[in-house]
């Protein structure tokens, strides 16, 4: 019972602190590689001030079609907020206007 | 009854998009003869491409009659206005190849008219058969339109193109505008994505569009002509105008005291309670992308993320080289307060007339001249003495989107003295704000509605 208790104790120290330490990243970058698989995309970023390559994953409707339409497509500058932890996007915007 | 009437229409409205999703009438005949733009939407709808040509999505101008210091002979629009959210107009800006700086990365086409519904060749505000012929129909009809299509590029003889997807398959899935056809050019005005009017209609953002509504069920168009309202900064209109009641009536609450509130405080007060967007840009710097371009340097907050001020508002319009909005005051029994949405922009102006001079965007977006920009505005207007001076311009653009019921404001919003209204900006004296901003106004009825939720 004591060794119950204290793996849950472990198990929930351990997912609050997964919680507490994912954050939200901010980035400007270029589309590279669009993969849509079902209902979410993998797409692959160049960061503009690290030169650095960084994987999301798109799952919101909106953005989707747009890639599916090719509103969103590679080479596109976009301005991006993600979770550092899963990687799931909740801001993605082509920076670009008229 | 007026909330069954009203769950009626919304209902009604919800079932005909459905209904319409699907398969459009003509299918086997566009198999066997492909899709030739409007000759082959003309088989069924004669008249309609003529039509759509004397429309503000063609013309992108129109007469005004109520905005201060314009010609009621002229037509004013995107056309040809400037202000400090769009320092350009088609004419500056017309579509063109960005000169390429050595950083560059790709060729770059840009200009106000790359959301006119043409070719470019037949531009805004064209006519004849050739224009008819150039309207691309299915980028607002179509639900499997390929954008990747609607590029500019240049032909063979040099001309600037804008390409169409006018296959098949874009034609066989026309249908009743969903949001992605309106917002696809609406949501990048002014500079990107929710810039210009910053708000998404989405199920998290507004009401109506959580119930399955679309643009044009409030947008109801009629002959192609498409109401809008009285945004102090969107003057070109096709003479038909959308309001609240139209379908909520002039008194849709199922309380007195709220109904009572509707003479002189239009719906958006209580029920559009944030803004979203760019709230301040500046034309005469612009920022480097990593794309080797450049941008006017731009402060913007998502959807929902800034709040609006609140003007009294008869419908006319302000319009200053250092202001456009609301006219409208509590004497005015024509005025309702109304939410803005505030922006401030920077560019430059004469010193000598203090009119905003234009920009054409090709210089600054090349190497970030911004007086490169002006010179060749001026030179395309045939303006040749000007002295520009930098200065900042407020706009008040009209909040009428991002829809709540649950979050709607109540008696204390307003009734407080922390409450979102300035009555004292409003007009109302130190005794009249005392009273309005006394709980004694509201607290018995709070109390009530307190002692039943909880």
């Amino acid at each position: 019972m004591r060794k119950a208790i204290a793996a849950s104790a472990a198990v929930i120290m351990l997912s609050i602190g997964a919680i507490a330490g994912a954050a939200e990243v901010k980035m400007v970058g270029t589309v590279q590689k669009i993969e849509m698989q079902g209902g979410a995309a993998t797409v692959t970023l160049k960061d503009t001030k690290s030169g650095n390559e960084v994987k999301v994953t798109v799952k919101d409707d909106l953005t989707l079609d747009k890639f599916k339409d090719k509103r969103i497509v590679d080479g596109d500058e976009v301005r991006v907020k993600y979770d550092d932890g899963d990687g799931v996007v909740t801001i993605f915007r082509k920076t670009a206007g008229c | 009854m007026t909330k069954i009437l009203f769950t009626g229409l919304v209902a009604g409205a919800v079932m005909a998009s459905a209904a319409f999703a699907k398969d459009h009438p003509g299918r086997e005949y566009m198999e066997k003869n492909g899709y030739k733009g409007p000759e082959t939407c003309e088989v069924c709808h004669p008249g309609k491409a003529k039509e759509f040509l004397s429309t503000v999505h063609w013309t992108h101008a129109s007469k005004v009659d109520n905005v201060e210091n314009t010609d009621p002979a002229r037509e004013y629009g995107m056309k040809n206005r400037i202000y400090t959210m769009c320092n350009g107009n088609d004419i500056v800006n017309n579509l063109k190849e960005i000169p390429k700086t050595p950083d560059a990365k790709g060729t770059k086409f840009s200009g106000c008219n790359t959301c006119h519904p043409g070719n470019h060749l037949s531009d805004v505000g064209s006519a004849g058969p050739e224009a008819e012929a150039a309207i691309d129909c299915l980028v607002c009809h179509s639900r499997e339109y390929d954008h990747s299509k609607r590029k500019p590029f240049k032909d063979d003889q040099g001309r600037v193109v804008l390409g169409q997807d006018r296959s098949v398959k874009a034609a066989l899935a026309i249908a009743k505008p969903t949001v992605k056809n309106c917002m696809t050019c609406h949501e990048a005005a002014g500079g990107g994505v929710l810039v210009k009017r910053g708000f998404a209609f989405t199920k998290e953002n507004d009401v109506h569009a959580a119930k399955g509504m679309v643009c044009v069920d409030c947008h109801k168009a009629k002959n192609h002509k498409i109401p809008t309202g009285f945004d102090p900064n969107n003057w070109a209109h096709d003479g038909v105008r959308v309001a609240c009641a139209d379908c909520h009536t002039e008194t849709p609450h199922k309380d007195a005291e709220y109904n009572r509130h509707t003479a002189r405080i239009a719906c958006q007060t209580c029920h559009v309670t944030r803004t979203g967007g760019s709230f301040a840009k500046d034309f005469t710097t612009w920022e480097k992308l990593s794309n080797g371009y450049y941008e006017p340097t731009t402060l913007r907050k998502d959807a929902n993320e800034t709040v609006p001020v609140y003007a009294w508002y008869d419908k006319t319009v302000a319009n200053r080289p250092d202001f456009i909005g609301p006219k409208g005051s509590r004497s005015d029994k024509a005025s309702r307060i109304y939410p803005f949405k505030v922006f401030q922009g920077k560019g430059f102006f004469d010193r000598k007339t203090g009119e905003l001079l234009a920009m054409d965007f090709a210089p600054p977006m090349s190497n970030g001249d911004t007086l490169a920009g002006v010179a060749s505005a001026a030179k395309i207007l045939g303006i040749k003495q000007y002295d520009p001076v930098p200065g900042w311009q407020t706009v008040l653009f009209g909040s009428n989107h991002l829809v709540t019921k649950k979050n709607a404001l109540t008696c204390n919003n307003c009734h407080a003295p922390n409450g979102v209204l300035r009555f004292k900006d409003l007009g109302y004296s130190d005794d009249e704000v005392k009273r309005l901003t006394s709980p004694e106004l509201y607290l018995q009825k709070m109390a009530e509605k307190q002692r039943e939720e909880w």
